[in-house]
């Protein structure tokens, strides 16, 4: 057993960091601000590798697992939540494609995820379906060689930036058992009858695109199911266990830049004569903060490890999930009060930091939904 | 008698300052420990410069040769190689500058003398040589000694030590011919080129507003210059700050940029390498703002702040604002 | 063109409180950060960069213990094409011209065109290994270089010198120079860069392999006999203003007024 990164590891840790923290900082305040991204800060991320590791090489790749992807994610959340979250989602949805897409369906749209060429979303969430998505009801209707395609989808990453969305719908309603009734659809969001609306307002990722998307008589044809009718939602299961340990990296990076914020911070501002740092209550929120986060990222690392061993854990997943979102939220928080009056304005680092972590119980599974499959996997055998 | 050797520095007819920074050294070492000062002198036509050595060595060699009419380091180690070989003096001091520093290792090698650069202070005791020296960026001092050698080099870090002026000596001029060259690598001087900008004088400027690594990103230099302006104050840089471009080289503080002395100089965010202290150290009131209590800045400053200059400056720059 | 590199793991201290080991040789190193010497980084890119203009291979020598091999996997996925870790630990009291003997036991063997090493390091500051390596190589050399053009059998070079001005000296190849920063802006390491590195067999030595004894190399090859690290005293001469924020800008905002500042 060896609780070491390799030295591959190590590396693209490292150079994750230099990237986002040569990148990132000068652009972070003005995209928080005004709910904007540019895209070639994107771009630039896929000329130097970092978006889409995990995907094989053959489809352009570097064919590295899940765990590095969610090692640059860590970095690049640890320097900005929001333009880590713009860049690293914007393959959100090709783990769907490599595990259950046609080889067409492959070669046509994950090359052009690595090289910067497009985005991609997961669209499941809609108005009325959230922590419950197999009551959702966008429906997907054969009609000759096409799917016709109707309902509304709710906070949808890339909504407005993507080139094509993987759509779960409804394929056959009638089935006895909801777990039985949806289906993945690759959706282009030029198809006619698509409406992207942008989301304005978020409390935190605000250089990331979130939108809601309309569904009206839109056309595809019937090879862009992706994986096979019906299964719907044990891919979704699939999905999200190579989803959610990136949502844990994304917690972990934010916790520990609350983390070297504060050191920084307390170290530097003297009350009472003093530096902060020379106070215990001060000092033991230091400690508490650097213990959770290693606990969240030794938890993480062991979950994403099962996802690349080809035997995902979903319950531990699902607690890395859960505690990665529960520490992040917590450490900003400290964060901001160790920062006081500094910590209340946008302009400092830990405010976005903290505006950011709420959504890391909320997204891919909210904290209750994480706590309910982890305790159905320890009362139901 | 024993002897110290110092390797007078010049440059296009002028001579370097750190010449004259040796000589207080070399003349302080040498009343200790009852020793001589010799200058040694390599250049072409270089009479003036040999005026004002005289007056602070006890001995001025000079060797004459259109070879060596500017630094190169071909001709100044098979110079100096030979001479010291000849006369081994007790001790070379040689300055830690642009020239200095291309020229004593290769010598140390040649000559085999133990070699320590970029020392603050320099002692002989007994038969050893100690020095101090900064490390880690400045943030240690690190205090060496030498084996015993029967002659010692050191490069002498530029600003730490008083100009010796006229010490009233009246040193003898002996010329040494010179040698045939030998060991020689085909480097050639070729010309001197001096950055031509239009951009204003930093070394004209009153007050000075200097900006360094700690302002974090460009989109901060907007924000310095409010203040500059608010206190009638021109913005200079340290170097990495130019390396990076955020700045023009033509507003760079520092041995490789400008040498500065104005009546107030604010540090924001710089460290304090001593590159950039030789170039400010001058100034007539310095108040230094670093997250970093142990930055070597505040050694030079009159005034300190520890704080991130991000935080202060725009509440300090309302303070003008309203007065 | 072949281009050797000479790079440097050391300490990352501009951000870290600095404490001093109980002999007082050295600084605790237990919790820093260890990166390429920042000289060395410009080295490498330089390096790099001339490959891509020219062609040819650029060689990476690292001397140290087996961690220093990061530097080299990160000159590598920058584009260096091969690695040489001089793994030794009798190195550590060296001074550097012991250092520079022990690159040159590697670098003796090679076919370049250039040798580049940064002009110091951040920790020690000598600023003498790469000239000492290149004394003993008997080549040409310059130090403190931010330019460099390739010409037909030599190289036109730019040395930094004081106040704003450079020197131009013509150096005939193959030759040695000290890097300078801002010599060019060091790219990133890109993931296909870190997987290249997956090929390339990190070579190893020691100095039994290069036939240095250890009255070569370490304390009793050095000159430098002795090393007493201290910190010197916080803030020297500085009156430090101290209060809360308001309270410091006034009395900043106070010496501005009374030493001359606009009212």
């Amino acid at each position: 057993m060896s609780f070491k990164l390799t030295k591959e590891q190590r590396d693209i840790k490292k150079a994750a960091r230099k990237f986002a923290e040569g990148e990132f900082p000068d652009r972070a305040l003005e995209f928080d601000r005004q709910e904007t991204f540019d895209l070639d800060l994107w771009r630039k991320a896929c000329e130097f590798g970092f978006v889409g590791v995990f995907i094989d090489e053959e489809y352009g790749g570097a064919g590295m697992g899940f765990f590095e992807h969610s090692l640059i994610t860590e970095e690049f959340w640890a320097a900005d939540p929001g333009i880590g979250q713009a860049i690293m989602s914007a393959s959100f949805g090709a783990e769907l494609l490599l595990l259950f897409g046609s080889e067409e369906q492959k070669q046509a749209i994950l090359p052009d995820l690595v090289e910067g060429k497009a985005m991609i979303g997961t669209a499941i969430t809609e108005p009325n379906a959230g922590s419950d998505p197999a009551s959702a009801t966008t429906k997907a209707v054969r009609d000759g060689d096409s799917w016709v395609i109707n309902g509304n989808k709710m906070f949808i990453t890339n909504g407005s930036t993507a080139k094509n969305l993987v759509v779960f719908c409804q394929t056959d309603p009638e089935n006895s058992s909801r777990h039985k009734q949806h289906s993945f659809i690759l959706v282009p969001t030029e198809a006619p009858g698509l409406e992207a609306d942008k989301i304005h307002g978020k409390m935190g990722i605000r250089a990331s695109d979130t939108s809601e998307i309309s569904l009206s008589n839109v056309r595809v044809p019937l090879e862009n199911l992706v994986g096979k009718e019906g299964k719907g939602f044990s891919q979704l299961m699939e999905f999200f266990n190579r989803t959610r340990p990136h949502v844990c990296a994304q917690g972990v990076g934010l916790a520990q830049a609350a983390l070297e914020e504060s050191i920084r911070h307390v170290k530097e501002r003297y009350q009472f004569g003093k530096p902060l740092a020379s106070f215990q209550s001060i000092q033991f929120k230091i400690a508490e903060m650097a213990t959770l986060v290693r606990a969240a990222r030794n938890l993480y690392y062991e979950a994403a490890w099962t996802v690349d061993k080809g035997k995902p854990d979903h319950a531990l997943i699902a607690m890395a999930k859960w505690y990665a979102g529960e520490i992040a939220v917590r450490c900003a928080d400290e964060a901001v009060q160790m920062h006081g009056g500094y910590g209340f304005i946008d302009e400092t680092k830990v405010n976005r930091l903290y505006r950011a972590a709420k959504v890391l119980e909320i997204y891919e599974g909210t904290k209750e939904m994480e706590k309910t499959i982890i305790s159905r996997s320890l009362l139901q055998s | 008698m024993e002897n110290i050797f110092v390797i007078a520095e010049h440059r296009q007819g002028e001579i370097r300052d750190i010449t004259f920074e040796m000589l207080n050294l070399g003349n302080s070492l040498a009343k200790e420990n009852d020793m001589t000062v010799t200058s040694v002198l390599l250049g072409k036509d270089t009479g003036d410069i040999q005026e004002k050595l005289q007056k602070a060595s006890d001995r001025v060699l000079v060797m004459d040769a259109p070879e060596l009419a500017d630094y190169n380091a071909d001709y100044y180690l098979a110079a100096l190689e030979g001479i010291i070989k000849e006369k081994t003096p007790r001790l070379v001091l040689i300055g830690h500058t642009s020239a200095g520093m291309d020229l004593a290792p290769p010598l140390s090698v040649r000559t085999g003398a133990p070699l320590a650069t970029d020392c603050m202070d320099v002692r002989l005791t007994g038969d050893t040589l100690e020095a101090t020296r900064q490390v880690f960026g400045g943030k240690i001092n690190a205090e060496l000694s030498l084996k015993p050698s029967a002659t010692y080099m050191v490069t002498v870090r530029p600003g730490c030590f008083p100009d010796a002026g006229d010490l009233g000596k009246s040193a003898e001029t002996d010329t040494i011919p010179v040698p045939e060259w030998t060991n020689l690598r085909g480097r050639h001087f070729l010309e001197y080129l001096t950055s031509e900008t239009e951009d204003v004088d930093i070394a004209a400027a009153d007050i000075l507003v200097s900006v360094g690594r700690g302002i974090g990103k460009p989109e901060n230099i907007p924000m310095v210059e409010e203040f500059a302006t608010a206190i009638g104050a021109t913005v200079s840089c340290s170097r990495p700050v130019a390396d990076k471009e955020w700045l023009p080289k033509s507003r760079q503080v520092g041995v490789s940029g400008k040498t500065v002395k104005p009546k107030i100089y604010i540090a924001l965010g710089i460290s304090g390498a001593f590159q950039h202290q030789a170039g400010m150290k001058n100034a007539d009131t310095i108040i230094a703002v670093n997250t970093d209590a142990a930055a070597p800045i505040f050694s030079v400053a009159h005034y300190g702040i520890v704080g991130d200059l991000l935080q202060v400056i725009p509440v300090l720059t309302e303070k003008f604002k309203n007065a | 063109m072949n281009i050797v590199v000479c790079v440097k793991q050391v300490p990352e201290v501009s951000d870290a409180d600095l404490e001093i080991n109980r002999k007082g040789s050295d600084i605790d190193r237990e919790d820093l950060e260890f990166e390429i010497n920042e000289w060395d980084n410009y080295a490498v890119e330089e390096a790099v960069r001339l490959k891509e203009a020219h062609g040819g291979h650029v060689t990476v020598i690292t001397l140290g213990d087996e961690d220093c091999e990061d530097v080299l996997r990160q000159s590598l996925a920058m584009g260096a094409d091969e690695a040489i870790l001089i793994d030794e630990d009798g190195f550590e009291m060296s001074d550097a011209a012991g250092i520079a003997k022990g690159l040159h036991g590697v670098v003796k063997d090679l076919s370049f065109d250039i040798l580049l090493t940064g002009v110091q390091s951040s920790d020690n500051s000598w600023g003498q290994v790469g000239l000492i390596l290149a004394e003993l190589l008997g080549l040409p050399y310059a130090s403190l270089v931010v330019g460099i053009e390739m010409g037909d059998g030599k190289a036109t070079v730019f040395r930094e010198l004081e106040s704003d001005t450079q020197e131009k000296v013509e150096l005939p190849l193959p030759a040695a120079m000290t890097v300078q920063t801002g010599i060019n802006t060091p790219r990133y390491v890109s993931i296909l860069g870190i997987k290249k590195v997956r090929k390339i067999k990190i070579k190893e030595t020691d100095a039994d392999e290069l036939n240095l004894s250890e009255d070569e190399i370490g304390a009793e090859g050095s000159c430098v006999t002795s090393r007493k690290l201290v910190i010197p005293s916080i803030g020297g001469a500085a009156e430090m203003l101290t209060g809360s924020l308001d309270d410091i800008c006034n009395k900043a905002a106070q010496i501005i007024q009374d030493k001359g500042g606009l009212v």
